[in-house]
């Protein structure tokens, strides 16, 4: 059974289609890569599976069931979490505290509990910062979890995201760009850390990238969205030579 | 164990030290009392909508309208039900402290479900709308005393209580920020749709803190009641909000300890600029030409100053002087000015009370901090030990 399937999702902005009858399917464990050029609707289609927007038709299933309309913070507690294309860190908190924001979710203890600061919030609070400091080794920012996240250089910002998204403890990873701004190397590390979460940490990962070598190396199955449409789908290798996807990607290097 | 040990000694501490400064308040005049008390009820105020507007994020300038709900309805109730119920005084305070903020939560509640989705300047409206709806529904209940007041009887006064719950009030906030409960709540501050995909529940969260912020502050508003015996909605105009929101901006939006040390400070400084006296032994007067003298020195040492500041390359002892530079030209230009504009006589025999002058230099001083520092006194720092021994360790560095 598909993990993720969008089934014919459309969202219109006053006449703007910018997500129209797009289908696809995710199997549990892809990596799976959604591309096309600007304005195409990718962050668009990231909005409607997370809930940001409610589609104006079509439906959207998640391990089966509908989760259209679903609000966010419902679909983060379902296992699907995201990363945002223009970096939304909790800029004021540490880097540690970013993740276990993440990870709170996950919390048992009530509300009256922290604010009498009772034994049982003490050790949860414990635990959530060690597994924060779990997930800030996986994406090396162990060394920094104590800086304001606002002050970390624009790569490691993009890594937190990645961290924060992984504490609420996904099936389904939803990363947005998240080698914009990065440098070749930086890039090269992203990739195998992209890798090792989907190998080590057993999430479907679902990402939008510009950066055609990194999609193509990365990913295993790619859809291509043009004006809010689908025009193609398949492995790297069928979408490098579509007519339709360089026709779009016209004079790009696809 | 060790753990029940301390928190039982600090909870015990922090009674006797709320009743010593009881013990202490006793041995002064009532003026001195008062002063102690309502620094102890704004301290509850500026504490519980720091947690609204700083930790959250939300902007709340209505503050006052749940320290008038829970003055009230324990006011009401005390007149009605204290023969009757055969309470210690004590414990009727106590019950009209749970009385205050469950009103005021449940007030909270009502204002805060539906306009918790506004963002910014709406919620403000709101929040403003609401507290003038509720003073102008007070003013025009006879059963509430309308605009003449309700005399509320008995009169219980303990400071005790108004600095315990001070304390209580500080001591929740800070729990909650100690613990990661308190993390999505500045998540909502910095950003709702991020924290939203992260599993919070935003309006869950904006409601809490709306909820327990208006509380603390009905709470307070009970303690009020009982303790002057006598309260009008004029008790809770609009200026009180203004002045509780100003504590907390003062303080550092966000920062417990800012809006602690701000609300004493000025809650204080009214009454000091009041109590100043001329040779003569009245209250001490300016003359026109001085107070606007006052204000063109502010206004250009503070251009001065941004002006040295804004150049970031310049080295730190050089800035220092500038600083000094700047306060003292302050300085000789108020002199300059005012000698100057005294010589109008118009301006020279105008004369105002420092005391009327509370409201200018409340405006005063928060234009000079928003252009100076518009983070606050604090910013988001917090009181702690460890940042007292970092500080005195730098101190003890620098002079090795
Ligand atoms: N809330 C909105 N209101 C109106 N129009 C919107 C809204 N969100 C997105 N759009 C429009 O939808 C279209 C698709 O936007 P989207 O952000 O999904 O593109 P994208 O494929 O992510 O592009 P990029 O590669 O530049 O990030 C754009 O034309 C955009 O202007
Ligand atoms: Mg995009």
């Amino acid at each position: 059974m598909s993990i993720l399937e969008l089934n014919k999702a459309t969202i219109r902005f006053g006449g703007l289609v910018a997500v129209n009858e797009v289908s696809f399917s995710l199997n549990k464990g892809d990596l799976f890569g959604l591309i096309g050029p600007n304005g195409a609707g990718k962050t668009t289609c990231f909005n409607l599976i997370t809930g940001v927007y409610k589609p104006t038709s079509g439906d959207i299933f998640f391990n089966g069931t509908a989760i259209t309309g679903t609000p966010s913070n419902k679909i983060a507690k379902l296992g699907i979490c995201r990363t945002f294309q223009n970096i939304r860190l909790f800029k004021a908190l540490s880097v540690l505290e970013n993740v276990v924001v993440g990870g709170f979710l996950r919390h048992e203890t009530g509300l009256f509990s922290a604010l009498t600061y009772l034994p049982g919030s003490i050790k949860e609070t414990e635990k959530l910062r060690a597994d924060a400091m779990e997930l800030l080794k996986v994406v090396n920012l162990e060394q920094v979890a104590h800086v304001r996240s606002a002050d970390l250089s624009y790569g490691m910002q993009r890594r937190l995201e990645i961290a924060r998204a992984m504490a609420t403890g996904p099936e389904l990873l939803l990363l947005d760009e998240p080698a914009a701004g990065m440098n070749p190397l930086e890039k090269e590390e992203l990739l195998k850390m992209v890798r090792k979460i989907r190998d080590e940490h057993g999430m479907t990962v679902l990402l939008i990238e510009h950066d055609m070598r990194f999609v193509m190396n990365l990913c295993e199955r790619i859809v291509v969205l043009d004006h809010g449409e689908e025009i193609a789908q398949g492995p790297p290798s069928a979408i490098r030579n579509d007519p339709k996807v360089i026709a779009a990607y016209l004079g790009e290097a696809v | 164990m060790k753990f029940w040990i301390i928190r039982i000694l600090s909870i015990v501490g922090a009674i006797g030290g709320c009743f010593a400064i009881q013990g202490i308040a006793h041995t002064q005049n009532d003026y001195t009392q008062r002063l102690i008390i309502l620094a102890g009820l704004y301290v509850t105020l500026a504490v519980s909508l720091n947690l609204i507007n700083g930790i959250t994020g939300q902007f709340s300038i209505g503050h006052a309208a749940f320290y008038q709900v829970g003055a009230y309805l324990s006011g009401f109730l005390s007149v009605r039900f204290f023969q009757s119920a055969h309470l210690p005084p004590m414990v009727w305070l106590f019950c009209m402290m749970l009385a205050g903020a469950a009103a005021a939560a449940v007030a909270g509640l009502v204002v805060g479900l539906p306009s918790l989705r506004l963002k910014g300047d709406y919620l403000a409206i709101v929040t403003l709308g609401f507290g003038e709806i509720i003073r102008i529904q007070v003013q025009n209940t006879p059963a509430l005393g309308g605009s003449y007041g309700l005399n509320v009887e008995p009169k219980i006064q303990s400071t005790a209580f108004v600095w315990l719950l001070a304390v209580l009030c500080v001591a929740v906030c800070r729990n909650l920020l100690k613990t990661a409960h308190g993390l999505p709540f500045l998540a909502v501050r910095e950003d709702e749709v991020a924290s939203s995909a992260m599993g919070v529940n935003v309006t869950r969260i904006k409601v809490s803190a709306f909820i327990l912020g208006s509380a603390f502050a009905g709470a307070a508003g009970a303690l009020l009641a009982s303790y002057e015996g006598f309260i009008t909605p004029a008790t809770f105009a609009m200026d009180v909000s203004f002045i509780i929101l100003t504590m907390v901006v003062l303080g550092g939006t966000g920062s417990i300890t800012g809006s602690v040390i701000s609300a004493m400070f000025l809650s204080y400084l009214p009454e000091y600029l009041r109590g100043l006296k001329d040779s003569g032994g009245g209250p001490l007067t300016l003359s026109g030409g001085t107070v606007i003298a006052w204000m063109v020195a502010v206004v250009t040492t503070v251009a001065v100053i941004r002006w040295i500041y804004s150049d970031g390359g310049r080295p730190r002892l050089q800035r220092f002087y500038g600083l000094i530079g700047a306060i003292v030209g302050g300085f000789v230009v108020q002199l300059a000015v005012g000698t100057g504009l005294n010589h109008i006589n118009k301006l020279h025999d105008a004369k105002v009370e420092v005391g009327q002058l509370r409201m200018v230099i409340f405006a005063m001083t928060l234009i000079v901090l928003m252009l100076l520092r518009p983070q606050g006194v604090f910013a988001h720092h917090e009181f702690s030990w460890n940042w007292v021994s970092k500080l005195f360790k730098r101190g003890k560095g620098a002079t090795a």
